[in-house]
């Protein structure tokens, strides 16, 4: 970090001689820190996952969901500071709804992360803000069929047949890259998703954690919704299975 | 009263107008040209037509004015309705349309100019009286509209507008055809208006016409003038001594005045 | 004022008292409207065209006030050209019915518009939207709307049927707008459609003096002077 000290990254609004803004470097360097999040778009569906690190053993369990839902069709997962996941999701909302009124049509998946991505970046101009400590999956069944986006916290946002931000995305994207998505079922994504959050964990040996997974697509009548208590157990004794014969 | 007043719009003027004009108190009328405004297209191009009289109740304010209005160049606008309206909505759109061309680096379009009228009398919701016949020539043709008050617009073959509408469209219906040479098409614009002047009371004096074509445009003003005061085939002067009189009596009323000067002011 | 003014116009507004009319088949919609604009008793435009373009294959039929109508037509066709860009697709039916409504609740004080949205789309195919006076909105198989459409509501309820083809809605549109135009003095001049299919826009044109003719009266009248002269009937003699 040779940029300490030099001020050229005490705001959002100043550019380093080369050309950075440190501010959205350093929002980037809080979602590296972050427990991962996935997400598979898949033949008939998104599934949506997230390694939520307890870092409390008082907590209560299934509290501070990091995989929320935006609208009927649209769920939404983050990486980076849960604080500002709430804020981008409640914004998200107000964006869902206001497409709703206007067209009286659910909003496609492309306008809402263009609308977000805009949001977001307007959070990199000013000397008044911080970015946002986030990265976002976003995923959704919409007119189009299954899509699935990321928004970085500089704003810049992408559409992907895999995604995966946070701590692991290192070794989860290797591992989504080695499925075939556009043939797996949304059910097949399931065990997948849970098996890579796993592996991810055992990988960077941290403390405890706990798997949150959604699915969206012809299994759920493309609504957002939790996968079935029995599907995750099962997923993620198969996820542990598999961690004993992994490599 | 408090010194202090409620944000937001004051509607109490309203309520005292609608309390008088119930007692009978009539609302101030604004002047009001009776018109007989026309417009028509031809093979290469639009006549516009209008009469000259502006009228102020049953009083002719001005027996010459003029009502077809500058737009662009290509573009001109006939008006009716009330005069000041009619008047400033179109210098207005001139102008936007002038800023609007050379923003735009091309030739200005009559839908333009309809476009921007339409929506300035909407927003006003008929309180700008103005009811206009629009037309000119563009690079998409010759085109022609007319606008009512309230910000409707229809495009014709053949229009008129004003109290005289009646008796032009009469001639137009009887005698407009496809395709009509410059001349046609001129004379029967001018038979249109004439119709207005001596059939309609809000309507007289001379007929103006305006011919737009992708050449260029010819204001003709007055070019019809069938009104002109004439030498009275009598002299209605009587002769001298038609009046019989028994006694002459001449007096002086001019008041002998002498000037004489006095020592000058001391002004030290 | 103690009644309420159904028709709430402004003195001296241009009205489109109006027949218009649209209809739903197996592979498109069929809409139609007389041609008469009227300003009190005189028609300022007796060849109107009151079947407005909003979308490629969205069309609306007009009612009430031509300024108010004009005006919430174009914010629509506004709307929806932004929509396209930015969604790289047509509209849906739906979404333009649900603009024109959004505009005619929301300003239903300050406005009088009786529309009817037509059209196809990729999702819905054909479809029929009616936006009354109050800013409702309906989807219906067929609606009608304007002064005309009070004469033959009871025509549409006994003629229309499921499943037509295109030939049959035509006719049935054709009709029952010659009989409105027949019996509603604010409507007339000539018959004006359109064919929205997935495959384009079909203008068909009906001139005024081939409206399709119903009874019409004549033939009573005559009757009744042959019988008078047969009996040899002399008017009552009037005495000075």
């Amino acid at each position: 970090m040779t940029s300490i000290g030099t001020g050229y990254d005490l705001s959002a609004s100043t550019y380093s001689p080369d050309g950075r803004i440190f501010q959205v470097e350093y929002a980037t360097k809080a979602v590296e820190n972050s427990g991962t999040a996935i997400g598979l778009k898949v033949k008939d569906g998104v599934v949506l996952a997230v390694e939520k690190l307890i870092h409390s053993k008082l907590s209560v369990p299934e509290a501070n969901r990091r995989i929320q839902t935006i609208d009927r069709h649209i769920g939404l997962a983050t990486a980076g500071l849960l604080a500002d996941g709430r804020h981008i999701a409640n914004r998200a909302r107000d964006e869902a709804s206001s497409y709703r009124d206007t067209y009286d049509a659910p909003s496609p998946l492309k306008n809402l992360a263009e609308r977000l991505g805009l949001y977001t970046q307007a959070y990199t101009l000013y000397s008044s803000v911080r970015p946002f400590g986030i990265s976002t999956i976003l995923g959704a069944f919409d007119k189009e069929g299954p899509s699935l986006y990321v928004i970085e916290p500089s704003g810049v946002y992408f559409g992907y047949n895999g995604a995966a931000v946070g701590k692991g995305r290192q070794l989860a994207k290797t591992e989504l890259e080695k499925l075939k998505l556009s043939e797996l079922t949304t059910k097949e994504a399931v065990y997948e998703a849970a098996r890579i959050i796993y592996l991810v964990h055992e990988d960077a040996k941290e403390k405890e954690f706990e798997l949150e997974i959604s699915w969206i697509g012809q299994e759920t009548d493309n609504v957002h919704l939790p996968v079935p208590r029995e599907l995750q157990q099962d997923a993620e004794a198969k996820a542990k299975a598999a961690l004993e014969t992994f490599e | 009263m408090s010194v202090y007043r409620s944000p937001g719009f004051d509607f109490s003027n309203s309520t005292r107008n609608n309390f008088l004009l119930n007692k009978g108190v009539p609302l101030p009328k604004a002047t009001s040209t009776g018109t007989t405004i026309v417009g028509c297209v031809f093979k290469d191009g639009i006549v516009l037509g209008a009469d000259t009289r502006a009228t102020e109740g049953p009083i002719v304010a001005d027996k010459n004015c003029e009502k077809i209005h500058f737009i662009t160049e290509g573009i001109r606008c006939c008006g009716a309705g009330t005069a000041a309206d009619t008047e400033f909505t179109t210098a207005l759109i001139s102008s936007n349309m002038e800023l609007h061309a050379l923003q735009s680096g091309r030739k200005p379009r009559v839908v333009t100019a309809m476009t921007m009228l339409k929506q300035t009398l909407f927003r006003y919701q008929g309180h700008i009286g103005a009811a206009l016949v629009l037309g000119g020539v563009d690079p998409t043709g010759p085109q022609l509209f007319t606008i009512h008050p309230h910000g409707s617009t229809d495009k014709l073959p053949y229009v008129t507008m004003g109290s005289g509408s009646l008796a032009a469209m009469a001639v137009f219906e009887s005698k407009w055809s496809a395709n009509m040479e410059r001349q046609e098409a001129l004379d029967l614009v001018i038979l249109a208006i004439s119709a207005g002047i001596f059939n309609d009371l809000g309507s007289g004096s001379n007929v103006d016409a305006c011919i737009i074509t992708a050449d260029g445009t010819e204001m003709l003003r007055n070019v019809d003038m069938p009104n002109q005061r004439v030498q009275k085939e009598r002299d209605y002067k009587f002769r001298r001594g038609t009046t019989a009189w028994t006694k002459e009596d001449v007096r002086k009323f001019v008041v002998e005045e002498t000037v004489t000067s006095t020592d000058e002011m001391d002004t030290s | 004022m103690d009644h309420i003014d159904f028709n709430r116009l402004k003195t001296g507004e241009v009205n489109l008292g109006t027949s218009i009319m649209a209809v739903q088949f197996q592979n498109g919609v069929v809409i139609g409207a007389d041609s008469r604009t009227t300003t009190g008793s005189y028609i300022a435009n007796r060849v109107t065209d009151k079947l407005t373009h909003v979308h490629d294959r969205i069309y609306c039929c007009r009612s009430g006030s031509a300024a108010d109508t004009q005006a919430v037509a174009d914010a629509v066709h506004y709307q929806l050209q932004m929509y396209t860009q930015m969604s790289g697709g047509p509209p849906p039916v739906h979404t333009a019915a649900a603009l024109f409504q959004r505009i005619c609740y929301e300003n239903k004080d300050g406005l009088s518009a009786g529309i009817i949205v037509a059209g196809w789309d990729k999702e819905a195919g054909p479809s029929v939207y009616n936006i009354p006076l109050g800013g409702g909105l309906f989807r219906q198989p067929w609606a009608i709307g304007g002064s005309g459409s009070t004469y033959v509501y009871g025509y549409c309820d006994a003629t229309y049927k499921e499943g037509w083809g295109r030939d049959e809605t035509v006719d049935f549109v054709k009709n029952t707008l010659a009989l409105a135009m027949s019996r509603d003095g604010s409507s007339g001049g000539v018959i004006r459609m359109c064919v929205i299919t997935e495959e384009g826009v079909e203008r068909l044109f009906v001139p005024g003096n081939e409206l399709p003719k119903f009874w019409e009266g004549a033939e009573v009248l005559g009757h009744a002077k042959k019988i008078n002269q047969a009996e040899g009937l002399a008017p009552m003699v009037v005495e000075a």
